[in-house]
């Protein structure tokens, strides 16, 4: 779990450096009164798209703020894009972004006015902060609504807007606290969509808080787990679901009856979930054979899952180990 | 909803802290200069500076020798020429008096309005300073950039600084360079300095007291109305009960008004303007002169280091409250 993680990310980030990691911690604990909301933190997370999950109360938030110094860490080390938060407390937060979970904005400025602003404070010249406000406004799917005051807005709206505000100085890490929140369907996808290029096409590491693990296993090439303040698991999304025990779903379009006999008959143990699909145990990462058999039986085609809700069964598993049962 | 992904990127340099606190002080200022009540305030300043400046003007330029006074008096007869000669001559023989004594008198009363109009301001302003950033929970918005709590203390100040300089120190210096720019004798500078540097200094003053106050009074709550009543409070209210004469000393140093007041008549020394031109100018007869010494009694500083004491005990507590409020919510 706190083990070093070095490793290149996913994919090659453009105009950014790929290497070296973005947080890391030693010791990182923080305390308020007598109950520790981090305790012994110790991550070394590489650049990439990274998840953070835990369950409410965990300490998520903590961790980001005391990254931010926003809270002061009662004791530990943490360092972001390689500066200690302490001793450079500004320098540490130039290239980094944030996207609180509650709302926050400046009463009387419309959004465009309020992203420019944020561009500002991060030290961008006017004109450029105008520039980039209205790519991003643009970006993140906010229309003539940019020109009303941002307390207007709609829940999704000012969403939207606060990432626009933690993206507008072209930073290199950026923070998202359930990025997702309040925003509808086809707003969720985009937002989500938006998320998951910021590494990919514009070498924007970005961490995102989130209790929605289908969000973080779609876009996230790294998840670290919280619980009760710990780091309880910290690896690639690929391999924390290979160290779970791999299973497989197939949905058949039809012949459901005829699909389980044949992997029955293959010796294999054949669940069927209340949706009407079929959950197997497999060997292995691949669905290969699975296809082989269709063919070998003429069975007709299905859609095939595999290692579904891996990352949920695991994070209830690491929560259950944290509470001690 | 396709996500467009053409972003230019920024790669310039990051403005340094100035910078940064620069651009808090300017949306502050910017923010208040959008509403017409602050304008029609500003007008009316710059009229008391305007109005200052005009009686500078025309002081300067009436009585010196050659002036306007003695140029008319001259078709006025020669008794009424005499006088005028002699009072021209009084400028030339006891310019320290005169000059001195006429500037502060002015500087003076026009720090009435300079603090007055400052007053109205930042009873709007108090609201839009701490007060809205924490209802909108901007706070975080701020502390997570490359900014610290004290930079944006800095940039708030500065707001406050930005609006009374508007208000009242750009008309005090706007009054007296029109006063002197255009005056026939070089003494009207020269006497004129020290009453503008006492104006500046209680300026000074009045800015650092007013402006931590009016921090800590916005960072008390996140609602408008309640740091509106409480700045009304500290400053009508309790101003009001301090007032009148014979209230105790303690009730008169809770009111920061009536502390800033206390450090007017220190500074201006009207009082002592007064009793100089009472005993000093020959041509007043001895009840005149008793009748100045009076008036420059009432303008007497009583109790300056209990003023003091209250000024700095709210400024303490201000900062106190300013820096509690102060936290990312």
């Amino acid at each position: 779990m706190n083990e070093p993680i070095t490793e290149s990310p996913p994919t090659a980030p453009q105009g950014r450096p790929a290497d070296g990691c973005v947080i890391e911690t030693v010791g990182l604990c923080k305390s308020f009164g007598g109950q520790k909301a981090l305790d012994d933190v110790n991550v070394r997370v590489p650049r990439g798209t990274i998840g953070l999950l835990g369950p409410n109360g965990a300490g998520k938030t903590t961790f980001i703020k005391c990254l931010l110094s926003l809270e002061l860490p009662s004791s530990g080390v943490a360092r972001l894009l390689g500066r200690d938060i302490r001793a450079g407390s500004r320098a540490s937060r130039e290239k980094v972004g944030y996207s609180p979970e509650q709302d926050c904005h400046i009463p009387g400025m419309a959004g465009c006015e309020y992203v420019t602003y944020c561009g500002q404070l991060s030290g961008m010249p006017f004109r450029s902060a105008r520039q980039r406000a209205h790519e991003i406004l643009d970006l993140v799917g906010m229309g003539q609504e940019r020109y009303r005051r941002v307390e207007t807005y709609s829940t999704g709206m000012k969403q939207r807007v606060k990432l626009a505000q933690a993206l507008v100085h072209d930073p290199e890490l950026v923070f998202l606290d359930e990025p997702t929140n309040g925003l509808d369907p086809a707003g969720r996808e985009h937002v989500l969509r938006l998320i998951g290029s910021l590494w990919r096409d514009f070498g924007i590491s970005v961490v995102m808080s989130s209790h929605l693990l289908r969000d973080i296993e779609r876009v996230c090439d790294r998840v670290i787990i919280i619980g009760k303040g710990r780091v309880l698991e910290h690896d690639r999304v690929e391999a924390l679901k290979n160290r779970h025990r791999r299973m497989i779903e197939i949905s058949p379009a039809a012949e459901t009856d005829r699909y389980s006999a044949v992997l029955e008959a293959q010796g294999l143990e054949v669940t069927r979930l209340p949706n009407g699909r079929l959950r197997v145990e497999s060997g292995s990462d691949s669905i290969e054979w699975v296809l082989k058999l269709m063919q070998a039986n003429g069975l007709p085609p299905a859609e095939i899952v595999s290692n579904p809700d891996a990352l949920n069964e695991l994070f209830i598993k690491a929560i259950s180990d944290a509470n001690g049962g | 909803m396709e996500a467009e992904l053409t972003l230019s990127r920024w790669n310039g340099k990051p403005g340094g802290i100035g910078y940064r606190r620069w651009v808090i002080l300017s949306a502050g200022l910017r923010d208040l200069l959008g509403t017409r009540f602050f304008r029609v305030i500003l007008i009316l300043a710059w009229v008391a500076g305007i109005v200052t400046a005009a009686v500078g003007f025309l002081f300067t330029q009436t009585v010196s020798d050659g002036g306007w006074l003695e140029s008319a008096a001259a078709h006025l007869g020669p008794r009424i020429h005499a006088i005028a000669t002699a009072l021209d001559a009084f400028v030339l023989l006891y310019p320290d008096v005169c000059i001195r004594g006429l500037f502060t008198l002015l500087f003076w009363l026009h720090s009435f309005v300079g603090v007055g109009l400052s007053m109205i301001a930042l009873t709007v302003m108090v609201p839009r300073l701490v007060t809205r950033d924490r209802a909108g929970r901007a706070l975080t918005v701020y502390l997570s950039r490359p900014l610290t709590a004290t930079d944006y203390l800095l940039g708030k100040l500065g707001t406050i600084a930005g609006v009374l300089a508007l208000l009242w120190t750009g008309p005090l210096l706007f009054g007296w360079l029109l006063s002197v720019l255009f005056a026939p004798d070089r003494s009207f500078f020269l006497y004129s300095l020290v009453p503008l540097l006492r104006a500046l200094s209680f300026n000074a003053i009045g800015l650092v007291a007013l402006a931590t106050i009016a921090l800590g009074v916005s960072a008390v709550s996140r609602s408008s109305r309640t740091t509106v009543i409480l700045w009304l409070g500290l400053w009508v209210v309790a101003g009001g009960i301090a007032k009148p004469p014979g209230t105790p000393d303690w009730i008169r140093r809770a009111s920061f008004s009536q502390d800033l007041s206390q450090v007017r008549e220190a500074v201006f020394k009207v009082d002592e303007a007064l009793k100089e031109a009472g005993t000093e100018l020959p041509f007043l007869d001895r009840s005149v002169a008793m009748d100045f010494v009076q008036v420059g009694k009432k303008a007497e500083a009583t109790d300056l280091p209990g003023a003091l004491a209250g000024l700095g005990a709210f400024v303490a507590l201000a900062s106190i409250v300013f820096f509690r409020g102060l936290r990312s919510e």
